[in-house]
């Protein structure tokens, strides 16, 4: 077996990683603007989703967003838009974020003009496990979120409450949506991280 | 070429060789995580061993191991980065399972095993076969658990409304990494007992 010399095994590392390097560096920064047009498209689509735009084309979503949305003044950290939903009311998009059992989970919550009525939502996560809690991504899901109310029947704020089928008759009907069984940590996770949305802007 | 062909049926690195099981289990849950996961894996396996072989005479043998991982790493990062421009929507589903496509055990065993010792061609080509034969078994794997698991395919929805309004019901252990622990041991006993 021919031996090699350390300065050679030395050499022949150096060479080898700052080649790698570099051509990596270069893919990154190549692809850059559209890795980060991907994520505006990927909001946009979120948050239009949320507003009752089901099927807009990822090609144009950033087009569509920035014809319905405008930004407004903030009351929390995160982004607030006014946007014109589908049936043609206005809506405010409460951005959401969150833990689910394994990484981040987001979404966009875009509520009726006063505040009070959730008209659709739309969630997305990093690494739940598919078939239990990537389900939240799912439309079954989301739209039962559609029409749930805030505050309960003596105004009390109560946020909505994402609780196992069958263990939430103490809740009234408009403040709770069934969790998904066999996700229970990513269905908390939903939970909490509406609650922790809505408590900025709870009047 | 039929010594090509072994990874796909009687030298199948998940079935015979059981390597590359853990990422079998993970992402197996659906079909189209599935495919794009053997892809990946096969556009990895088969570059990393032509490198490895364009590279093998001039590899210092003490260092091979870091040299193999180091060009590995590139293919890996190289194919997570182009998903994430290209394929958004299937990279948002991999996620980590992409980078993890570095640890598994096939890639670094057939640069072992293979690319060390032969020219660049027969590599390219027994890297590609050996991701294909690996990527068969997910594709397998995949399509039942997503049938019996989530009653779809592709995303499609293949069970009739009816037999669920009948009583069926998905069955949810099939979404749960253990059942593909099981089913691929069930394949493993089917190839096993057709081949001996």
């Amino acid at each position: 077996m021919k031996s090699y010399s350390n300065t050679y095994i030395f050499l022949y590392v150096s060479a080898l990683v700052f080649i790698i390097a570099v051509v990596l560096s270069l893919v990154s920064l190549g692809l850059k603007p559209r890795r980060e047009a991907n994520v505006q498209a990927e909001k946009a689509l979120q948050i239009l989703k949320a507003s009752g735009y089901a099927h807009v084309e990822r090609a144009r979503a950033i087009a569509a967003f920035d014809s319905l949305a405008e930004k407004e003044p903030s009351r929390s950290d995160g982004e607030m838009y006014r946007i014109r939903c589908a049936d043609g009311s206005t809506g405010h998009v409460i951005p959401l974020q969150g833990k689910g059992l394994w990484g981040t989970i987001w979404g966009y919550a875009v509520l009726s003009d006063d505040l009070t009525t959730i008209k659709g939502v739309s969630f997305a996560h990093k690494s739940e496990t598919p078939g239990l809690g990537a389900k939240i991504t799912e439309e079954a899901f989301e739209r039962s979120f559609e029409g749930k109310r805030l505050y309960d029947a003596d105004g009390h704020f109560v946020s909505v409450k994402v609780v196992p089928k069958g263990k939430g008759e103490n809740i009234a009907e408009e403040n709770r949506v069934d969790a998904i069984s066999g996700a229970t940590i990513t269905s908390r996770g939903v939970d909490k991280m509406l609650a922790d949305g809505f408590q900025n802007i709870k009047e | 070429m039929k010594k090509y062909l072994g990874p796909l049926s009687k030298d199948n690195p998940i079935l015979v060789q059981t390597l590359g099981v853990c990422s079998a289990l993970a992402v197996t849950a659906q079909m189209k995580p599935a495919v794009v996961m053997a892809l990946s894996v096969t556009v990895v396996c088969a570059f990393s061993n032509l490198i490895i072989s364009l590279l093998r005479n001039t590899i210092p043998p003490r260092i091979r191991i870091i040299v193999q991982l180091l060009v590995v790493s590139f293919f890996v990062i190289l194919v997570d980065q182009l998903l994430q421009a290209m394929l958004y929507d299937v990279s948002k589903i991999l996620s980590v399972f992409v980078g993890l496509i570095i640890t598994n055990c096939i890639i670094m065993g057939r640069l072992e095993a293979f690319a060390l010792s032969h020219k660049p061609i027969p590599s390219l080509l027994d890297g590609m076969m050996n991701g294909l034969g690996y990527g068969f078994v997910l594709v397998v794997v995949a399509f039942f658990r997503e049938l019996l698991g989530s009653g779809t395919l592709w995303n499609h929805p293949v069970v009739p409304q009816s037999w669920y309004a009948a009583g069926y019901l998905n069955n949810g252990l099939m979404i749960l990494p253990p059942m593909a622990l099981i089913l691929v041991g069930v394949l493993i006993w089917a190839k096993n007992s057709l081949t001996h």
